[in-house]
């Protein structure tokens, strides 16, 4: 391997110390820019039905939210009615001279317009700085529109992707009311958001309540992928919290469990039979349910024993170079490096950004808790200026380290051209989701079969030369 | 109501209608991003926290920008930067840019830095020595105004910085201005048009403001003697201080676009007045004609079932106001609603007279947003509506037999620029009609199922 283009080459442990200590962090300013705190908080909240989402800003803002959240991911895919994307529209008057009279009178506006039975302000940057008090407008509007309203700090300078999330999912607790019941064997499923990131398609979730609803759990509301209001009143009423990401439901689990005593199941993706037969259990055991699971992961086993015998034959003494490029988020990658080893390879992460690991850093202590502690190499094309000679360096760089292992399989997407068998694990392709799950297992088994089973055909020089230039070999 | 009058603002229960909005239109920084990418081998930094960003990627798109090409970078400015300033991690930086092999960085500040004061401008004075390129900033916060607004101020600033005085006239020749501020998803397909036309009437462009234009051209645009302002919604501050400054002449002024047979037709005939191509411009007119009409003896366009259909256009101005000509003479449908995402004064007059010429009287709405589209749709109830993805879904349960999508499409993808100018532009529409048209009659299921 070329020491030169590798910036790191340790375990995910060793890689967690060098952020946590501030040595792997890009000094570069203009390198790696993901979404800002206001976005992230909105597409929270845009998951919860007929809320009115008020974005306290200029009209900029709620670009990204009306053309891909509300038209594309919500309407075009998730089949969502259109709904508002409302803005104060502050102009430079507004900047001078404050915007709190125009915002209470655009909330009473707003319910008069939409009938909702949630208006929440989202303050950007304009609405931050110029201080206005969205909270006090919020609990003001209230007295005078006949649905809850409430406020988010969103700056998207105040706060890092993550921040966004976690606020906006803390917010919603302020809806949830003291249970007047217990619903037995019902759970709310968190951490869900109506995003343009398809890093949560319905297919994932459809296959999760599938195997939820044979086992006899119900679920009270998926938060916030398209729950109503009514549903997070009730949310206190569960038995247990799960999510199918650790990650995102990680904050609003452990706060409901600190603050309502609702307990939270903290388990993985489930990619691959291990981590989902975890999952499920992770659910049904506190809700005594673990006989019924037992009974639905045999049943389920049964039908996926072929590919899972398929992937244990294909994958044993291979090394899995695993690289989650296009939604780039290290929890992916690592749920796939849990799956790669259940199989018998050894996994190798490639090119995790040391951002996304400073921002998820309690997800990955966890992970690391449960004994995942994979080989990880960052090259140094990932920290390089400009997003098409980043991609070009990393592409050359994988593929130059993909021909020092023995026996290399390549997970990430078909966006790469390693010289060794490439596992085309997009999201972007419908034909092969969900990837959860025992239909998981099947998709995933077909992906890894077309890899190895086609590996010598040719690969496309045109798809090649759009990405890295004619110039590539 | 009078044509070419909006409808008046609010409805009784409804607060006035500026509060809160749902708008089509994205803010002034996100215009002067277009503007700036459309400048070949310049880059662009966009001094502004992380997510504004996604403003220039969008624009990015827009501009049909390669990655391989032009780069953007962001200073990414967090609450230190807020609170202490952000300069000197704007230096940083263009520092980090000094090796870029370009000729040109666009600064353009956002929100954020414009409101706690950094000086973008005084910054890039300091660094300029310590760079080859030309460091232009560009202060365009998102609250100055609309995307239109953006691109004004970003032309403003262009050819105030730019431009080089007294350089030689070329002869007959024209700079053609705000090509991009068109909701034609495609619109570049639409300069090209424009750029075919003169180059038959052997009209030289001087420069395009902008779309892959050097910057050798933007410096040397006070050469052309003559202008076309390819937008009805933007560029027209760049134009007449062209005309004030440099003597540079507006030609086309006071007609729709060339959209539709008699709209192109007489754009066509103006441009070949004023440069003394008028036989060219007649056979052009000829020939076009002639095609579209062979072509759609052809192939038959279902459009032509569409006989006093009631209609309504919702996009710009620049589609808008020459479609309501197209789609009452070409299609001779009724338009009902007339929905523009701005109101402009000269716009507006133009779009009067269109009105008052055709007959027509629709109902008006300037500067609408997507609540005022829905409950007027809801109102006039039209059974054909040209607008965008977000009227399709708008005007569930409303009736509407068929939206053509033309403007802002997000399902339907063309891989190939389409035109909507001149006479392959009228047929681009009619194609739109045609598959709109036949997904209207495609049976949504099946009313039993086969035996094999």
């Amino acid at each position: 391997m070329n020491s030169d283009s590798i910036a790191f080459h340790g375990t995910l442990q060793q890689l967690l110390e060098k952020v946590e200590s501030g040595e792997m962090i890009p000094k570069l300013q203009a390198s790696h820019a993901p979404m800002c705190k206001f976005f992230t908080a909105y597409y929270v909240i845009s998951g919860i039905r007929h809320v009115v989402p008020l974005v306290h800003g200029p009209t900029g803002c709620p670009l990204y939210m009306s053309d891909f959240v509300r038209t594309r991911e919500c309407c075009e895919i998730r089949g969502v009615p259109l709904e508002p994307t409302a803005c104060t529209t502050l102009d430079e008057s507004n900047v001078i001279y404050g915007g709190e009279g125009k915002l209470l009178e655009a909330v009473k506006e707003a319910y008069a317009k939409y009938h909702p039975d949630l208006i929440v302000i989202l303050s950007c940057c304009c609405s931050g700085i110029i201080g206005d008090d969205v909270e006090s407008i919020a609990r003001e509007a209230e007295k005078q529109v006949g649905c809850r309203v409430l406020a988010l700090k969103s700056e998207g300078f105040g706060g890092d992707f993550r921040s966004g999330y976690e606020d906006a999912f803390k917010l919603i607790m302020e809806l949830m009311e003291p249970p007047k019941t217990t619903m037995k064997q019902t759970i709310n499923i968190l951490g869900a958001r109506w995003g343009p990131s398809p890093t949560e398609f319905n297919w994932d979730l459809d296959e999760i309540e599938r195997l939820l609803k044979e086992i006899g759990i119900k679920i009270n509301a998926v938060i916030a992928g398209g729950c109503t209001v009514e549903q997070l009143r009730h949310a206190r009423e569960v038995e247990l919290n799960a999510s199918w990401c650790y990650d995102w439901g990680q904050k609003l689990g452990d706060l409901m469990q600190e603050r309502f005593g609702i307990p939270y199941s903290k388990t993985g993706q489930p990619y691959g039979y291990a981590a989902t037969k975890e999952w499920l259990l992770g659910v049904a055991t506190p809700l005594g349910l673990e006989k019924e699971a037992l009974a639905v992961v045999e049943r389920e086993t049964r039908e996926v024993e072929p590919d899972l015998a398929y992937l244990k034959q294909a994958l044993e003494g291979k090394t899995a170079i695993i690289e989650v490029s296009e939604f780039p988020g290290p929890i992916r990658a690592l749920s796939l490096a849990r799956m790669a080893q259940e199989f018998g390879a050894h996994p190798v992460v490639i090119n995790v950004h040391p951002y996304t690991i400073k921002e998820r850093m309690p997800s990955i202590k966890y992970i690391i808790g449960t004994g995942l502690n994979p080989e990880i190499i960052l090259t140094k094309g990932l920290f390089h200026l400009g997003s098409f000679r980043s991609s070009k360096e990393t592409e050359d760089e994988l593929e130059a380290i993909v021909a020092t292992y023995d026996n290399p399989i390549f997970f990430g997407n078909s966006g790469r051209f390693p010289p060794c068998p490439v596992v085309n694990l997009t999201l972007m392709n419908p034909a092969f989701q969900p990837h959860y799950g025992f239909k998981g297992i099947k998709n995933i088994a077909a992906l890894v079969r077309q890899a190895l089973e086609h590996k010598d055909l040719p690969r496309s020089r045109l798809f090649r030369g759009m990405l890295y230039g004619t110039g590539t070999k | 109501m009078e044509p070419g009058q909006s409808k008046p603002a609010g409805e009784a229960g409804v607060p006035a209608p500026d509060k809160c909005t749902d708008p089509y239109l994205r803010c002034a920084f996100n215009g002067a991003a277009q503007t700036a990418l459309g400048v070949a081998g310049s880059a662009l930094l966009a001094h502004s926290p992380q997510g504004c960003d996604y403003l220039v990627n969008n624009a990015f798109a827009s501009q049909e920008c390669d990655y391989m090409e032009t780069m953007t970078l962001c200073t990414k400015l967090c609450v230190d930067e807020i609170v202490h300033g952000g300069e000197d991690v704007l230096a940083r930086t263009i520092r980090e840019a000094k090796d870029l092999p370009i000729s040109a960085l666009f600064v353009i500040s956002s929100c954020g830095p414009e409101i706690v004061g950094d000086d973008i401008t005084a910054v890039c004075g300091e660094l300029q020595p310590e760079v080859k390129f030309r460091l232009v900033p560009i202060p365009c916060p998102g609250f100055r105004g609309s995307q239109y607004d953006g691109i004004d101020i970003a032309l403003d600033v262009m050819l105030k910085r730019l431009v080089k005085a007294g350089t030689q006239k070329v002869p007959g020749s024209v700079c053609l201005v705000a090509p991009h501020a068109n909701a034609n998803p495609t619109w570049v397909a639409d300069l090209d048009w424009v750029k075919q036309v003169l180059s038959r009437m052997g009209i030289p462009v001087v420069a395009t403001l902008t779309h892959r234009t050097p910057l050798a051209e933007i410096e040397n645009v006070a050469s052309a003697e003559a202008s076309i302002l390819l937008s009805h919604d933007a560029g027209q501050k760049a134009v007449d201080y062209l005309s004030a400054t440099y003597g540079i002449e507006q030609v086309c002024t006071g007609i729709p676009l060339p959209i539709g047979m008699t709209n192109t037709k007489r754009w066509l005939s103006a441009l070949g007045e004023r440069f003394g191509a008028e036989k060219t411009a007649e056979s052009m007119v000829a020939e076009g004609e002639r095609m579209v009409t062979a072509t759609c003896r052809r192939k038959w366009p279902m459009a032509r079932f569409l006989y006093r259909t009631p209609a309504a256009i919702v996009a710009d101005a620049t589609v808008g106001i020459p479609l309501v000509r197209f789609v009452t003479e070409e299609m001779e449908m009724t338009p009902e609603l007339v929905c523009l995402y701005t109101s402009q004064r000269p716009a507006r007059d133009l779009l009067a007279g269109e009105l008052k010429s055709l007959g027509l009287r629709p109902r008006v709405v300037f500067g609408t947003d997507v609540y005022q589209t829905k409950k007027n749709l809801a109102e006039i109830r039209p059974r054909v509506i040209f607008g965008s993805t977000i009227e399709r879904h708008a005007s569930e349960g409303l009736g509407a037999s068929y939206v053509v999508e033309v403007v802002r499409m997000m399902r339907q993808f063309r891989m190939i620029n389409r035109e909507y100018f001149g006479y392959t532009g009228i047929l681009n529409l009619f194609e739109c009609v045609q598959n709109e048209w036949t997904m209207a009659w495609r049976s949504k299921e099946k009313r039993y199922e086969a035996k094999w």
